[in-house]
């Protein structure tokens, strides 16, 4: 058995190959802003639909008498305070 | 960064060429040996800042090389095995007419031969065969002591010698 790896390689090659390899450092060290971009541009579009169903539903559904009194005696807001409130409205 | 750049390109005029012919010992197509190339490469520059020297340059070098063809040998053998064809056959149908290949019918027979053994028996054959690496060298590559290094290799050895005799 001949001890000689039998393949070739296309003409040039390791020239080419050389100088191809010479540019991972500078492609690699290239700051990458894409994926940093990509997460605002994603977190972004999140606040605001989010903030678009909040409005929606909070505006779609007004709160009843009956609610606005339960929370109002569940936030323990006293008399006064609804008189001084309706005074200075 | 600058003197990192500068001993990277070192790297690449000096051991880029060995490297590509100690990875196509391994894998056998040079399409497949130049993607290699660069994912090591790639890897390399990463990993130079926390190379201190440990090991020698020569052992690093091809330490990543070859975990990085081990990997794709695997992964082709999973590729095989998901598309229900053996990865012997793909192999032969890949080399046979592969414009790259210089051998005549008995290195022909070789190289199939060498597909057919197992990835560390093919390791430690194409290092001892191909490039004549000594048992010290291999096992400081690949991490394997020198006896089982001379026992896979002796098995190999055999196993191609039976092929040979008989291809069929």
């Amino acid at each position: 058995m001949k001890k000689e790896l039998p393949y070739s390689t296309p003409s040039g090659y390791f020239d080419s190959l050389k100088s191809r390899l010479s540019t991972i450092p500078e492609s690699k060290s290239r700051f990458n802003f894409v994926p940093y971009f990509a997460l605002a541009v994603s977190f972004a579009l999140l606040v605001m639909l989010g903030n678009f169903i909040l409005t929606k539903s909070l505006a779609s559904q007004p709160a009843s008498d009956e609610e606005i009194i339960e929370y109002l005696i569940d936030s323990g807001t006293t008399l006064a305070q609804l008189e001084d409130a309706s005074y200075n409205y | 960064m600058q003197e990192q750049e500068k001993y990277f390109n070192e790297l690449v005029q000096k051991y880029s060429e060995p490297l590509y012919w100690h990875v196509r010992s391994l894998v056998g197509g040079h399409e497949d040996t130049d993607d290699l190339l660069q994912e090591i490469f790639v890897k390399v520059w990463k990993a130079l800042p926390g190379f201190r020297g440990d090991s020698d340059v020569f052992t690093w070098l091809w330490r990543i090389a070859t975990n990085e063809a081990l990997s794709h040998l695997r992964k082709a053998r999973v590729r095989a095995a998901l598309s229900f064809s053996s990865l012997e056959g793909q192999a032969e149908r890949i080399s046979d007419p592969d414009p790259y290949f210089d051998g005549d019918a008995a290195l022909r027979n070789l190289r199939k031969a060498l597909l057919k053994l197992p990835d560390k028996q093919r390791l430690v054959f194409a290092m001892r065969y191909w490039q004549d690496l000594s048992y010290e060298r291999i096992s400081e590559i690949t991490g394997t002591s020198v006896g089982a290094l001379k026992a896979s290799y002796h098995i190999a050895y055999e196993k191609v010698k039976q092929f040979l005799t008989n291809p069929d």
